[in-house]
């Protein structure tokens, strides 16, 4: 690799897209050329200062769109090809079970509206038709789901919101709740029950965005041994490329002894490209061999 | 470089089956399901518009138009290709229309009204005020000023590769699926991007 070809790929190699030989070329090159090692550290520097320059959406910005979508939402109906051919099929079963549901879904809905409640007491029923059959009688037998609501408003550091904070955290089916739920206890001062639901939500939980939020919080502990063995079970078992990679630069943290063995294992089996890069950089900068011998 | 790995990553439902399903009921008309993709991309959404428009008013247009459009439209997608990408490629199309819709480039008020109170985008803007050092924060200002003006000065295609490589950690394979063109197009225009940035930029740090 001569200069100018190398300086084509400063970008490339910044951002992973070289291949192991023209990474391994380019590294070759830049050892021996103190130019372009300069020029190098110049593109890094450039690379640095528009990571600084990243316009992250506000949290009131973010939650005003969903909120405006949702209104939208209500108001637009989303095309359903198949729902419609199989309307077309079943009509004499669907449009009386249809207007029956109406008919329940308009009753519940005046119950609610019918009388103003205070905001804390509010304790509506959202109901759901799961089930409609037809009976040989002519009627049709409707089963409805009704599902309690209530609202609790308080501090995120009152023991009872904590509580229920903890377990949406842990036990929500919904992968946005979780979130959100990790983001606000992430928000409070540290413990040890904070420590736990993390490092559950990193070996458990299914969403790999979740798993990445636990993976964040879990920084500042990034030298303690649990959380040092969770990280490397990560790396290891984590099917998600992002959360492998984040788990090496929290090990990395800590330049310890015990996680090169564990590195050369990974650059042998690891399928992802840019992880094996990154595993292969870290036995590098700690002065280790890539493979094992 | 972690960014690259932890932004394509960030915010993703779990790959497969559970999306699959999500999508599968959107599909059939079931708004939860269609409200829970949402969640699951809207940051990446809302954060592609924010960085290739710099404007919180025509970002927020564009994530509403860009979900409008998805759920109109949801019926359409086979499962050819991977959901994210086909998002991205919506909100593509949606902020190349506004780039090239937006002859001249509005003034912002710098305090916005939202539900939560007002919010300052100077907030977003990395530290530059008096407590800092004073020759350093007009080197940063200065500095930011310069890349307003280079990526302003980037063609729409290259400004979305950039965007979509540096800032949401696309690889350039996808990045070309969700261009519609091919990885080394995508290479191509990424580089003419970082070496505008470099000419303009060089001296700088």
């Amino acid at each position: 690799m001569n200069c100018e070809s190398a300086s084509r790929n400063f970008s490339l190699f910044l951002y992973g897209e070289l291949s192991i030989e023209e990474e391994q070329s380019f590294q070759d090159h830049l050892e021996g050329c103190e130019g372009c090692r300069k020029a190098f550290a110049a593109e890094k520097a450039i690379h640095q200062a528009l990571d600084e320059r990243e316009k992250l959406p506000p949290a009131p910005l973010l939650a005003r769109c969903r909120r405006d979508l949702k209104l939208r939402l209500d108001t637009t109906a989303p095309r359903q090809a198949d729902w419609r051919a199989w309307l077309a099929w079943w009509p004499a079963l669907v449009r009386p079970a249809g207007a029956l549901a109406l008919v329940v879904v308009g009753f519940f809905a005046a119950r609610w509206t019918s009388a103003p409640r205070p905001d804390n007491s509010l304790d509506p029923v959202v109901s759901r038709v799961r089930y409609v059959q037809p009976e040989a009688s002519g009627k049709v037998r409707v089963v409805i789901e009704d599902t309690r609501q209530r609202f609790l408003t308080g501090d995120p550091g009152d023991e009872q919101i904590h509580r229920l904070l903890l377990a949406a955290t842990r036990e929500s089916s919904d992968a946005g709740l979780r979130a959100e739920s990790m983001d606000i206890l992430n928000a409070r001062p540290a413990s040890n029950e904070l420590r736990g639901t993390l490092l559950y939500a990193l070996e458990h939980d299914p969403n790999p965005g979740v798993r990445l939020k636990a993976l964040d919080a879990l920084k500042p502990y990034a030298g303690a041994p649990d959380v040092r063995g969770a990280l490397a079970k990560a790396l290891l078992a984590d099917d998600n490329p992002g959360i492998r990679t984040q788990a090496i630069d929290l090990l990395m943290l800590k330049k310890e002894e015990a996680i090169v063995g564990l590195l050369q294992e990974l650059v042998q089996k690891e399928g992802d490209n840019y992880v094996r890069l990154r595993c292969q950089r870290a036995l590098r900068e700690m002065d280790a061999s890539v493979g094992t011998f | 470089m972690t960014r690259e790995a932890t932004s394509a990553a960030d915010e993703s439902p779990a790959p497969g089956v559970e999306e699959a399903v999500l999508i599968r009921a959107a599909q059939k008309g079931d708004q939860d399901a269609f409200e829970q993709l949402v969640r699951a991309y809207d940051r990446g959404v809302l954060r592609v518009a924010m960085n290739l428009l710099r404007s919180t008013d025509d970002a927020y247009d564009v994530y509403q138009e860009t979900f409008l459009r998805v759920y109109k439209s949801l019926h359409l997608f086979r499962f050819d290709c991977n959901f994210r990408t086909w998002l991205y490629r919506v909100v593509t199309n949606v902020c190349l229309d506004y780039l090239r819709k937006r002859k001249v480039r509005r003034e912002e008020p710098a305090v916005i009204e939202t539900d939560e109170g007002q919010w300052n985008r100077m907030d977003n803007v990395p530290e530059e005020r008096a407590q800092g050092d004073p020759q350093r924060n007009l080197l940063n200002r200065q500095l930011g000023e310069r890349i307003e003006a280079v990526l302003k000065g980037l063609t729409a295609k290259e400004r979305m590769v950039f965007e979509l490589r540096h800032y949401q950690g696309l690889r350039l394979r996808a990045i070309g699926e969700t261009l519609g063109t091919t990885e080394e197009a995508a290479k191509t225009c990424l580089f003419r991007a970082t070496q505008k940035m470099r000419a303009a930029l060089g001296d700088f740090v």
